[in-house]
């Protein structure tokens, strides 16, 4: 129970899959116009991420090593389309919104990142809580940037106007130098905080990097040896 | 040999089964999305394409069959007289399918205007061709107007050709069952 904890909220700060791993930067920088656009992406992500993870963890004992990449991503693609075929039922004009970026979810590196790294390893219920954690942690950091770029860029909250009226509007925002901008003053300000509480708690700051997890191909790297 | 086979039966087994969930999702979804496709795309569209109408042309709309084919026709009148019509088809494009809503007047046979309503083109560049400046041209020009590479009056978009020539085989498609449904469309909503 305490590891299913520990799996599930790894990927809400500890592991943030844009801002800690900087995995899946396409679609963070793409589609993150808005707060809503981000929010729609990011439970796209969820869907697709928790149940690759379900499905890849469930077969993983039958997947022959050689072919192990193929099948990964020969599930995910499904679960992809599918997601587009449900969005386009269902959710038409966020689908109309991200465009080309639906389908490029089978290329996210989270998804093939998680299956390789976590699901091709653990069981079920483990994978199951990686995938939720990750992708809420996905979800949130969209919502959170697309909300930054939305407030700033054209003074709206989820489409909602806040701020003071006479507000002048930074256009950069919303177009694609302002993503870039978005992305690294998180970047900095997350390792600025990181560093503010390790100093606070007398440890030695951490390295700013990602380790293992940003990479997960362990196997093949170890099979070189 | 026997890793070889093993290979093979799971990763045939893995995509036959993705195969067969996805066709049946895909059926299951298929009048839904239709729906929406309708409200959403070619509704603007069709609104767009056909100015100075009084009625609702998605609730009116009717399918004839063309040479085996079935084409849904959008009609739009102006005081209970059928003025104009739009029909879409689709030309190939540089990414796929370009879809076009295609207004035709029905007194003068001309076109009413166009508008793109799929497409999976080139971002900024063949997408290009959804902007008035490339769509515009088609108003009031007659129903087989070309490129002016193929001896028409129509400008295609710079760097983007086989955006533009999807955009007007589309037209001319459409243009095609117009003319072999006109005394059918006359009669329907006369």
């Amino acid at each position: 129970m305490q590891q299913l904890v520990r799996e599930f909220t790894k990927g809400l700060w500890a592991e943030l899959p844009p801002f800690r791993l900087v995995l899946g930067l396409c679609p963070t920088l793409a589609v993150t116009k808005t707060a809503d656009n981000g929010l729609g992406m990011g439970l796209a992500v969820v869907f697709v991420l928790a149940l690759s993870n379900v499905l890849i963890s469930t077969v993983r004992h039958i997947i022959p090593k050689e072919v192990r990449i193929v099948c990964f991503i020969a599930i995910s693609a499904s679960l992809v389309v599918a997601v587009e075929l449900l969005m386009q039922a269902y959710a038409y004009p966020l689908y109309q919104q991200l465009g080309i970026f639906v389908p490029l979810i089978v290329v996210n590196c989270v998804i093939l990142g998680r299956a390789e790294a976590f699901a091709a390893k653990n069981g079920v219920l483990l994978s199951l809580a990686d995938g939720l954690g990750m992708g809420l942690g996905f979800t949130m950091s969209l919502t959170f940037l697309g909300g930054l770029r939305e407030l700033f860029g054209s003074g709206t909250l989820f489409g909602m106007p806040v701020m003071w009226e006479g507000f002048k509007p930074f256009t950069i925002m919303v177009e694609a130098p302002g993503a870039f901008i978005c992305l690294g003053l998180i970047l900095a300000g997350m390792n600025a905080l990181g560093a503010w509480q390790a100093r606070r708690k007398k440890q030695a700051v951490p390295a700013v990097s990602s380790g293992c997890a940003c990479c997960g191909g362990c196997q093949s790297c170890e099979g070189r040896k | 040999m026997k890793s070889v086979l093993h290979m093979l039966v799971v990763l045939a087994a893995i995509c036959g089964l993705s195969g067969f969930a996805l066709s049946y999702l895909k059926m299951e979804t298929a009048p839904r999305i239709e729906e929406q496709v309708l409200t959403y795309v070619q509704g603007p569209a069709i609104l767009n394409v056909l100015t100075g109408i009084d009625n609702s042309p998605i609730a009116e709309r009717r399918k004839f069959s063309v040479e085996g084919r079935s084409v849904t026709v959008f009609p739009g009148r102006k005081d209970g007289k059928l003025v104009s019509v739009a029909i879409e088809d689709s030309g190939k494009g540089f990414g796929g399918e370009v879809g076009v809503m295609v207004g035709f007047d029905v007194s003068r046979d001309t076109l009413t205007g166009i508008g793109i309503t799929t497409m999976k083109e080139t971002p900024g560049l063949g997408t290009r061709i959804a902007d008035p400046g490339f769509t515009g041209q088609f108003i009031g020009k007659p129903t087989n107007e070309k490129l002016k590479s193929q001896g028409g009056s129509i400008d295609a978009v710079s760097g983007a050709t086989i955006s533009s020539t999807g955009a007007v085989t589309a037209v001319g498609r459409a243009a095609k069952s117009y003319a072999a449904l006109k005394p059918e469309i006359l009669k329907a909503w006369q």
